[in-house]
């Protein structure tokens, strides 16, 4: 009869043949090749500090008659190490996700078990069919001074191993990176480079929770990025590219007040409009730098984002112009 | 013994204050007052609070301070409305009771922090708390100036807090303070939102003085 058997990596294994006799003379195999007698002990099989490469279908057969006498399948692995738990929302305010992966493979069946504790109440974190170790929960309350409890406890026949992750709603908040951006000259304009992009599909009701964006964007010829970043608005017209040089531009998003900045978003390649037929628009070219004439190479005036002046694009709304609003704001209270 | 109930009577006249200065202090500031300024005026605020709340909290001291500190909610009477709501609720407020919540939650908690400012441990730390009740004052004023100006009732001043469940020990006073503070941030945090919506559904244009029609 089969069976199956799970043992730790280093670890002495014994394996009896079912109901025989310990002086009954019997032959092993491991995957149909015959195991040699200096491993036996009687009847008795035993395989000392088993590596993975042992795991397999054992057989036992009677000596003479070749009955099969007992069989089983040897899995060898390792308890769970500690597992990585992740929780985040990119949803929000409808609720958030919970993922979760081994540091090290086990080589052996895991289950998963997730408890979320909100207070008092124990919630119900239902399972994503795809992907296949994350689950995710609807808010019911939003605004919650109470942290959530997240306990992931990973079982298989070795051993069980858990983690925990304790956070408030506010800090998870994390957006998916925006979409579908877009990069394109703009014509007879040798310095400027149009930039559009749309919210996160993930991202349910951007009217009240709207979101932020930061741009970034820099030649492929050098390493330093310049930044802008933008309260309002799914476009930004970048002023000062360096004429005939491809560009790559990259957006992130975030919610207006709370939480962390996305990943940044797929990159994109364009090169500001110019004279010459050549049309670098999205290809990455590798661009002639050395040969083209570096005297000309001046470094223009970095698109400060508080230059009221150098701002450009839809409701491009500096920081330092919000930060002026405050602080006379609050210089009004002192009247 | 004696001192809570001077506190309880102290709270009492402080928490009328805010009402008060509102009916002179329309006038002055005018159509200036809008919701993006009081929108810009609780991101300072939730800024402030970090540091201050990092700061008083450690004067509590452990556990406190230690940033996975969760404890139970007690089953007291909450002394301030909690900034928390069921979703679609918080969606359907109508502009006056999104704003009333707002001035009622601050008024109270400005209140509570007042409080906090006579046992406060460090020369600093008072100063950090008496500074921050001040920009507190001047958001609830600001608040009472958008629901002035779009024709709003203000809220009735909050009830003096009942005497009778008084903290029995240091702990449970810490515990208090604890979530007072919690409850501020989350307010913060929460008005943001809050005024957002009020940015969208009510253009700047529309928030103009009407202070003729209410008699001032």
């Amino acid at each position: 009869d089969s069976h199956i058997q799970y043992e730790r990596v280093g670890a002495d294994v014994t394996m009896k043949c079912g109901s025989m006799d310990w002086d009954a003379a019997v032959t092993w195999t491991a995957n149909g090749t015959d195991i040699d007698e200096s491993h036996l002990n009687g009847s008795y099989l035993i395989l000392k500090n088993v590596d993975l490469t042992q795991s397999g279908q054992y057989s036992c057969y009677e000596g003479s008659s070749w009955h099969l006498k007992y069989q089983t399948y040897l899995r060898v692995g390792t308890p769970p190490k500690e597992p990585v738990l992740l929780c985040r929302s990119n949803n929000y305010p409808k609720g958030f996700y919970c993922s979760w992966h081994l540091p090290t493979p086990t080589y052996i069946p895991n289950s998963f078990n997730i408890s979320v504790i909100h207070g008092t109440r124990e919630m119900v974190c239902e399972k994503d069919v795809f992907p296949k170790n994350r689950c995710h929960i609807r808010y019911l309350q939003l605004f919650s001074t109470v942290k959530y409890k997240v306990t992931l406890t990973v079982t298989n026949a070795l051993g069980k191993n858990s983690t925990t992750v304790t956070f408030d709603e506010f800090t998870i908040v994390k957006p998916d990176p925006p979409e579908s951006v877009v990069a394109k000259p703009v014509p007879n304009n040798p310095r400027r480079l149009e930039v559009s992009w749309q919210n996160p599909s993930s991202w349910p009701d951007p009217e009240s929770f709207p979101l932020k964006f930061f741009l970034r964007y820099r030649p492929l010829i050098l390493d330093q990025w310049q930044h802008v970043e933008l309260s309002d608005g799914t476009s930004h017209t970048i002023t000062d590219a360096y004429a005939g040089k491809e560009y790559i531009i990259q957006v992130a998003a975030k919610d207006n007040d709370i939480g962390t900045w996305s990943d940044w978003s797929v990159a994109v390649h364009a090169t500001p409009w110019t004279e010459e037929p050549k049309h670098l628009t999205t290809e990455a070219q590798v661009t002639e730098t050395t040969s083209a004439s570096t005297s000309s190479f001046m470094p223009p005036p970095t698109t400060k984002i508080c230059d009221k002046g150098a701002v450009v694009g839809n409701g491009a709304v500096a920081v330092c112009w919000t930060a002026g609003l405050v602080l006379a704001a609050y210089g009004l209270l002192f009247i | 013994g004696d001192s809570w109930g001077i506190f309880t009577f102290l709270c009492a006249a402080l928490c009328n204050l805010p009402a008060l200065p509102a009916l002179n202090c329309t006038e002055e500031l005018g159509a200036g007052q809008s919701i993006q300024k009081t929108y810009d005026l609780t991101r300072y605020l939730e800024h402030q609070l970090r540091t201050l709340a990092g700061t008083y909290l450690n004067y509590l001291g452990p556990p406190f301070n230690e940033p996975d500190f969760n404890p139970p909610r007690l089953a007291r009477a909450e002394r301030v409305p909690s900034a928390t709501v069921d979703l679609d609720l918080w969606r359907g407020l109508t502009d006056n009771a999104r704003l009333a919540a707002n001035y009622r939650a601050y008024s109270r908690l400005l209140c509570y922090l007042r409080a906090l400012d006579g046992q406060a441990g460090t020369a600093e730390l008072r100063h950090r708390l008496g500074h921050f009740c001040s920009s507190l004052q001047g958001l609830v004023l600001s608040i009472a100036g958008v629901m002035s100006s779009l024709g709003y009732p203000l809220p009735a001043g909050p009830p003096a807090p009942p005497g009778a469940p008084v903290a029995p020990n240091d702990f449970l006073k810490k515990m208090e303070d604890f979530w007072l503070l919690k409850e501020l941030q989350t307010w913060l945090w929460r008005s943001a939102k809050d005024f957002n919506r009020l940015k969208k559904k009510v253009p700047p244009a529309v928030v103009t003085l009407r202070l003729e029609a209410r008699g001032f």
